[in-house]
């Protein structure tokens, strides 16, 4: 974070000048992780080169509808998020926790959980700087004397080492509402450095001492005042052409009350329970740990996955799922990102990314549901069908 | 006073690792009925005995190694805890793992988690206990302390439910506690068979027999869903403020401590904001399904 008082200094980085920022961040050690298309889709990747990046691609988003496009050929970051982001890599899918074995007296411990890399997260989207900072406060980073038992302390040891390059965003996907969160289009806190991407290089604002160290080692010039000019139009006009929008000053207020709107039996009705929303998340945190046992050596690992409160095993107790119908899981998935989220964490738990807009397959929206809720009106509707879940 | 009196929750042992069980010898293992067993563990390290600590009502998880954990209720005297018990109804992999262990066996442990029950607010007041079933587990450690300091409340009052007669736990002590000055307890089962000769019917058909001083009473109640709400609607119906009702509930528990996200009720991490609630802190939520 810059200093309120002074204006952040803001630098020129010409576009070869991310050739070598590339290699600086090789050189200081750092596993650099950024967009590169897979699968015709733009995904978070351990990159090995600059030419990885997804130049002269752009995106089309919309519910349930994702489509790389051919964009400007000179720009490197016309796309914005992809399924996976920083969280993939801070709090993994799947991460091995500890291995132990039972001995005669004790349990002996074998091994714990694989070294934590250095990441530099180049290109991250203002959203997602965001979404860390959620995280941080789940996991319990920003709280170090708070409570939390953590032993998995990859997340802090990950968090703590990471390097975080910003890319502003230009241009808006149709499902982005950043906006109306204020968490973007342009990064505020959280970066390490941010860039503006213009045709013939970026603009670099600096938001840390370890940033500051970077850029007295990249090629940059003062920028002209044009180029800072054209900087803050784009980011501007990025803002106004958000895809969606949403009303976020009433949304908990909203959702703690109306438990029996109509609207719940009616989204129900449209959505999988496939927890396609909670996996691309940004937020999202909920996982099992399991033990896997090998009878031979009977050695044991217990693994961390993340877990979707859409299934059944998520809430099952010896009498069945608490959380029995779609209605009833879709309601929970909800309530938490915007409203329960703030009695936890006293904060959003949506950012605004307009993942779960995008990879949901039948397009179901949050910026559209609420409204209906605001609609609604606490109507009570105790005796409503309820959609019998599967 | 002892300790255990004044506070709801000594905090866990965290050993090296909180995913990491720490384990603990079955000294005994009590059958209570058909389905149920006590198991009174001691961890093997004196270190780790001489610092664990718990309130009633909290719980730990136990780790049968190669099988998994679940989570169960201390249900042993808080002023005694180097040997810890707990009451364990077959139901799954879990239970039944440890229905095939014989004293010596090793388990693991992990907790205490959670709030407890509100021993603090129970000074000079009336406390009534309704308990169904294997929801008797979590209430034992009330039952001890409060018997073990017989002037702490005026009045102590145990209305025990279960199907039938045979599913009862901790029979004999029921016997003792029914020859005690210092307690009421009233039994009922739904089913009766020819040689019960208490009452029959739901548990809270058994208020009739009491007379509660409703502003001056504490109610703690544990059980499955349908008692819990049953117990709690019928004090409140007679008064009793709902800031002075307690339930513990049940949900899916996977780490302890508000991480995995399972237990969540509403906004609440059932397994460290509870597993006791007051009522009045969700009384938004508590009847509702699919929560
Ligand atoms: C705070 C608390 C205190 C409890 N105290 C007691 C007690 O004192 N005595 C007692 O007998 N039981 C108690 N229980 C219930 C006990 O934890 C469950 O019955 C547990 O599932 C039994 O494990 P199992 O593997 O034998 O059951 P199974 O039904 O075979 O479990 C199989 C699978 O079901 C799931 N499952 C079912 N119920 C739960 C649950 N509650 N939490 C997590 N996963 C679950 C798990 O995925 C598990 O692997 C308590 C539960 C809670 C939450
Ligand atoms: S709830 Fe949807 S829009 Fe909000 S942060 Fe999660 S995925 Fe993004
Ligand atoms: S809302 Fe959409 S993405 Fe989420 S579970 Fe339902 S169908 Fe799947």
């Amino acid at each position: 974070m810059t200093d309120a008082n002074t204006p952040p200094h803001a630098f020129f980085l010409p576009r070869s000048g991310l050739e070598d920022l590339f290699q600086i961040l090789q050189s200081d050690g750092y596993q650099v992780l950024g967009p590169t298309v897979v699968n015709d889709t733009v995904m978070i990747r351990p990159l090995e080169s600059i030419a990885q990046l997804p130049q002269g691609v752009s995106d089309r988003q919309d519910g349930g509808f994702y489509r790389l496009v051919d964009g400007d050929p000179e720009l490197s970051f016309e796309f914005v998020v992809g399924p996976n982001g920083p969280k993939n890599y801070l709090f993994p899918a799947k991460l091995k926790l500890l291995e132990f074995h039972v001995g005669n007296e004790r349990f002996e411990l074998d091994a714990g959980q694989p070294d934590v890399p250095k990441y530099a997260f180049l290109g991250v989207r203002p959203c997602e700087l965001a979404a860390v900072k959620v995280q941080d406060r789940v996991f319990g980073v920003a709280e170090p004397g708070m409570f939390r038992c953590e032993s998995e302390t990859w997340y802090t040891l990950a968090r703590r080492q990471a390097l975080f390059i910003a890319v502003n965003c230009t241009r808006p996907a149709g499902t982005c509402f950043c906006a109306s969160w204020g968490t973007g289009p342009r990064a505020t806190e959280g970066f390490d450095l941010a860039l503006t991407e213009l045709r013939g290089g970026f603009i670099v604002e600096v938001g840390s001492d370890r940033g500051q160290a970077i850029v007295g080692r990249l090629p940059t010039r003062e920028p002209t005042v044009s180029e800072l000019e054209l900087a803050e139009l784009k980011l501007e006009r990025a803002a106004e052409q958000m895809g969606r929008r949403l009303e976020t000053g009433d949304v908990k207020e909203l959702l703690d009350h109306d438990l029996e709107h109509p609207e719940w039996d009616k989204v129900a009705q449209r959505c999988l329970s496939c927890g396609n929303c909670t996996m691309v998340c940004p937020t999202c945190f909920c996982c099992t740990v399991e033990d896997s046992t090998y009878l031979a050596d009977e050695n044991i690992t217990r693994t961390r996955y993340w877990e979707s409160c859409f299934t059944h095993q998520f809430s099952y107790l010896t009498s069945g799922p608490e959380r029995a119908t779609i209605r009833g899981r879709y309601r929970h998935w909800l309530r938490h990102k915007l409203s329960t989220w703030w009695d936890q964490f006293d904060m959003s738990g949506c950012v605004g990314c307009g993942r779960c807009i995008t990879w949901c397959p039948v397009g179901i929206d949050l910026t559209e549901e609420i409204p209906r809720f605001r609609e609604g009106g606490h109507a009570k509707a105790e005796n409503t069908t309820q959609s019998r879940g599967t | 006073m002892p300790h255990t009196l004044s506070s709801s929750r000594p905090e866990p042992i965290c050993g090296m690792d909180t995913w990491m069980p720490v384990p603990a010898r079955i000294l005994a293992i009590e059958q209570e009925n058909f389905n149920t067993w006590t198991f009174t563990t001691r961890f093997v390290a004196e270190e780790i005995r001489k610092i664990y600590r718990f309130a009633p009502g909290q719980f730990n998880m136990l780790y049968v190694p190669g099988v998994g954990e679940a989570a169960f209720s201390l249900s042993s005297d808080p002023a005694e805890p180097e040997t810890l018990a707990h009451t364990v109804r077959r139901v799954g992999s879990v239970t039944r793992a440890l229905e095939r262990f014989k004293p010596g066996g090793l388990i693991g442990l992990r907790g205490p988690f959670g709030h407890g029950w509100p021993m603090e607010l129970m000074r000079d007041r009336h406390v009534v206990i309704v308990a169904g079933g294997i929801g008797i587990a979590p209430l034992r450690p009330v039952l001890y302390t409060l018997l073990h300091n017989p002037d702490y409340c005026k009045r102590l009052v145990l209305l025990y439910g279960c199907r039938t007669p045979a599913d009862r736990v901790y029979a004999s002590e029921l016997e003792d506690w029914e020859n005690n000055d210092a307690i009421e307890v009233l039994v009922t089962v739904d089913n009766a068979d020819s040689e019960w000769n208490g009452p029959v019917g739901v548990v809270t058909n058994l208020l009739r027999r009491i007379k509660v001083d409703a502003k001056n009473t504490i109610v703690l109640v544990c059980g499955p869903k349908v008692l819990n709400r049953v117990a709690a609607w019928s004090f409140l119906q007679l008064h009793v403020p709902p800031d002075q009702v307690f339930v513990s509930l049940e949900r899916n528990m996977n780490c302890g401590f508000a991480r995995c996200g399972h237990c969540q009720l509403g906004g609440k991490f059932v397994c460290s904001d509870g597993p006791v609630f007051r009522f009045s802190d969700i009384a938004d939520i508590f009847a509702k399904e699919d929560i």
